[in-house]
C-alpha cells in the first residue's frame, strides 16, 4: 500500500452525530485518513454509509461531534465564521451532482463569482474566466444563462467555476450522476487531465464505476468507517 | 456589489407571476396611500374653505379681548392704517371691515337675538358668500342705508319677506344705552347652515357704527389669501406683524379650533391606515421573501459552500427586496396617480353633507402634493429593506450542511 508523504488532508479521529426524533445517529464513527496532494482519490460505498457528511466535514460545511480536520495544516474543524467561508474560498472547490450554477447568472458571471468574492481586479479576472473557458471547451458559452445549455455543458461550467480561483482541493459530489455515459466518461477525463497537469487534489463522492477507474485511491467507507482503501495499481 | 445587484434584480423575474402578486399588493397599497392622502388634502381644504369662505374669512383682526367679550367699544386701533398695510400686502386676496355686536330683530310677528353686523357690501362682497347665496331681494344694492339682509331661518321666524320692515336694538358701547333703528329686509340669503341662516342679521357699516356708537371704528377685519394654506403656515411672520397696538390678527385655526382638531384626527387616522396597510404589505413582503428562500434554499447553500460570507447572503436578499420594492413602487406611482387623477377630474360628490361643523358645498377633489409622490414611495421603499431583514436574518443562519442535503 502506498503512503502519504504530504498531505493535504489530514483527519484524526472524526465523528458525527445526528439528533433524529431524540435519538442519536452516529453518521461517521471516527475516521482516521490523511489524503495527499494531487490525489485524485474516490470515496464510496453504499447510501447511509456517510459519504456525504465526511466530505461536509473535510470542507467545513459541518462541524464534527468529536476529532479534527487539518487541510494543509489549517485546522478546518476550529475554523467558524467568516474565517471559515473565506477559507472555502480560496482553498477548496465544489462541484455538486445537479450542476448547481446560478440560473440568472450567464456562464460567465456564474464562473467569475468566486473571483468578485476574492476581490480579484477586472482584467485579470476576465483573462483568468477567458483561459479556463478555453480548457473546458466552452468558449463563445460566455453570455448563456445555464438553463440554455446542456446539461453536460453545465456540468463543465461548475468544474470551471470550482476551478477559476485554482483551489487546493476540488470535492465532487457525485458529478456525473445527472449525465449520460458519455458525457459522463469526457467530463472525467477532463478532470483527470486538469488534475495531471495542475496538480490539484480531486475527492469524489461517487457510485459510479467510471470515477473509480480512474481514481488513484478508492476508499470504502460502511457504517460511517473506512472499510476499506486501495490504491490503484497505476499509482 | 453590482453583481449581487444583478442578481437581486434578476431574481425577480424567475416567479413572474408571484412578483407581479407581490408587487401588486405592495403598489396598490401605496397607491391607496397616495390617493388617500390626496383625497384628504382635498377634503381638508374643502372644508376650510366651507368653514372660512362663508363668512369668518381665513384669519380675522380684532382689537385684543374683543373675541372673548364681544364688547363693541373695542374697536380696532388705527384701523385705517391696518386697512391700508393690508391693502399693499401681497399675500392678501381681500379684507372686510365689520362692527358687530349681539342685539335684537323684532318683527311685527316676533323677536330674536341675533348677530348684527355691519358690512361694507364692496369689500364683503369680495370675501364672504354672502352675496352668493341670496336667494331674495338683493344684497345691499343701490344707497338704501336701512337695508337690511337676513337668512331665510330668522325670516321664517320673524315671517317677513323682502320689503317688510323690522326693528335691530343694540345696545351702545360704552354706555349701554339702548340704540334701535328699522330697517327694510332688502334680501334673505340661504346657506344651509342653521346657524349662519338663523344667528345673523346685515346692515351697512355706517349704519351699524352709529348705533355702536363707535364712531369711525370697527370691530373686525376679515382676511382672505391668495393661498388657503398660508394662514395655517408654520411660523408665519403674518400674524405678528400684524398684532400690534393692542390689535390681535389670528387665522382660522384659532377662530374654529373644533376644525383644527377635526381636521388633526384626520391625519392620525390616515397614520392609522397607513400604519395597517404597511403592516400587511409587511407579512406580504415577508412572505414572499421566505418563498423564494426556501425554494432556492439549495442555491443558498451552493452560494455558501463556494465561499459568500453570512453578510452576503443577507445582502443579496436585501437586494432582492430592494429591487421588488422599486418594481411595487413603480407600479403603485402609476397606479395612484391615475387614480388620483382620474377622481380629480370626476370629483367625489359630498355637496351638502355636514362634518365637524362644516358642510361640503362642492363635489370632493383629491389634491395631488409632490410629497405624496416622494414621501410615501421613500417610505416603501425603506420599510421594505426594514422588513427584509427578517429573511435576510435567517438567510445568513441557514446551516450549509441542511441547505445541501441532497448533495455534498
Amino acid at each position: 500500500m502506498n503512503t502519504v508523504e504530504e498531505p493535504l488532508i489530514v483527519t484524526e479521529g472524526l465523528k458525527k452525530d445526528y439528533r433524529e426524533g431524540g435519538v442519536v445517529v452516529p453518521a461517521v464513527r471516527g475516521i482516521d485518513l490523511r489524503i495527499g496532494a494531487g490525489e485524485f482519490t474516490v470515496i464510496v460505498g453504499p447510501s447511509g454509509s456517510g459519504k456525504t457528511t465526511f466530505l461536509n466535514l473535510i470542507s467545513g460545511l459541518d462541524s464534527p461531534t468529536a476529532g479534527k480536520v487539518w487541510l494543509r495544516n489549517r485546522p478546518v474543524s476550529d475554523m467558524s465564521g467568516d474565517a471559515l467561508s473565506d477559507f472555502r474560498r480560496d482553498h477548496i472547490g465544489f462541484v455538486f451532482q445537479a450542476y448547481n450554477l446560478i440560473p440568472v447568472l450567464t456562464v460567465r458571471e456564474n464562473i467569475e463569482y468566486i473571483l468578485l468574492l476574492q476581490g480579484v481586479p477586472d482584467d485579470e479576472r476576465a483573462a483568468w474566466v477567458a483561459g479556463i473557458l478555453k480548457e473546458i471547451g466552452m468558449e463563445g458559452f460566455e453570455r448563456r444563462f445555464p438553463p440554455r445549455i446542456s446539461g453536460g455543458q453545465q456540468q463543465r461550467v461548475a468544474i470551471a467555476r470550482a476551478m477559476v480561483s485554482k483551489p487546493e482541493l476540488i470535492l465532487a459530489d457525485e458529478p456525473t450522476a445527472n449525465l449520460d455515459s458519455e458525457t459522463g466518461s469526457e467530463l472525467l477525463d477532463m478532470m483527470r487531465g486538469l488534475n495531471r497537469r495542475t496538480g490539484m487534489t480531486f475527492l469524489f463522492s461517487t457510485h459510479d464505476r467510471m470515477v473509480m477507474e480512474r481514481a488513484d485511491r478508492v476508499i470504502t467507507l460502511h457504517d460511517g468507517r473506512i472499510a476499506k482503501d486501495e490504491w490503484s495499481r497505476r499509482t | 456589489m453590482t453583481l449581487a445587484l444583478r442578481l437581486g434584480w434578476r431574481n425577480l423575474f424567475r416567479n413572474k407571476r408571484r412578483t407581479l402578486i407581490a408587487g401588486l399588493a405592495i403598489g396598490v397599497g401605496l397607491a391607496s396611500l397616495i390617493f388617500t392622502d390626496a383625497l384628504m388634502q382635498g377634503m381638508v381644504a374643502q372644508m376650510i374653505k366651507s368653514a372660512t369662505a362663508a363668512y369668518l374669512g381665513e384669519g380675522e383682526i380684532h382689537r385684543r379681548g374683543f373675541r372673548l367679550t364681544q364688547e363693541p367699544g373695542l374697536t380696532i386701533h388705527d384701523a385705517a392704517g391696518v386697512e391700508a398695510r393690508l391693502e399693499k400686502d401681497p399675500d392678501v386676496e381681500a379684507f372686510a371691515p365689520r362692527a358687530e355686536s349681539f342685539g335684537m330683530i323684532t318683527s311685527a310677528a316676533e323677536a330674536r337675538s341675533v348677530m348684527i353686523v355691519g358690512v361694507d357690501p364692496s369689500r364683503e362682497r369680495l370675501l364672504s358668500q354672502v352675496d352668493d347665496n341670496i336667494r331674495q331681494g338683493a344684497f345691499f344694492e343701490g344707497s338704501g342705508e336701512r337695508d337690511i339682509v337676513i337668512g331665510n331661518a330668522l325670516a321664517e321666524i320673524l315671517g317677513v319677506e323682502p320689503g317688510d320692515r323690522i326693528v335691530a336694538t343694540v345696545s351702545q358701547a360704552g354706555s349701554g344705552v339702548l340704540a334701535q333703528d328699522m330697517f327694510r329686509v332688502s334680501g334673505i340669503y340661504r346657506f344651509g347652515i342653521k346657524e349662519m341662516d338663523e344667528g345673523f342679521a346685515f346692515v351697512r357699516l355706517a349704519k351699524a357704527q352709529d348705533m355702536l356708537g363707535i364712531g369711525r371704528g370697527i370691530n373686525e377685519i376679515a382676511l382672505k389669501f391668495r393661498d388657503i394654506r398660508f394662514a395655517t403656515r408654520k411660523d408665519n411672520p403674518f400674524w405678528t406683524a400684524y398684532s400690534t397696538g393692542g390689535n390681535e390678527a389670528v387665522s382660522w385655526a384659532v377662530l374654529l379650533p373644533q376644525l383644527r382638531d377635526a381636521l388633526g384626527l384626520f391625519w392620525i387616522s390616515l397614520a392609522f391606515m397607513a400604519a395597517i396597510l404597511f403592516g400587511i404589505v409587511a407579512f406580504g413582503i415577508i412572505n414572499t421573501l421566505f418563498m423564494s428562500l426556501y425554494e432556492r434554499m439549495f442555491e443558498f447553500g451552493v452560494l455558501r459552500a463556494v465561499g459568500t460570507r453570512s453578510a452576503g447572503v443577507r445582502r443579496l436578499i436585501i437586494f432582492e427586496a430592494g429591487a421588488l420594492a422599486a418594481l411595487s413602487i413603480a407600479m403603485g406611482l402609476v397606479l395612484g396617480l391615475v387614480l388620483t387623477l382620474v377622481v380629480a377630474r370626476t370629483g367625489v360628490n359630498y355637496s351638502g353633507i355636514e362634518f365637524a361643523g362644516t358642510t361640503f358645498s362642492e363635489p370632493l377633489t383629491p389634491v395631488l402634493q409632490v410629497r405624496q409622490l416622494v414621501v410615501y414611495p421613500l417610505a416603501t421603499f425603506l420599510f421594505t429593506l426594514l422588513v427584509a431583514l427578517y429573511p435576510a436574518r435567517v438567510a445568513g443562519r441557514l446551516r450549509i450542511a441542511d441547505a445541501l442535503r441532497k448533495s455534498l
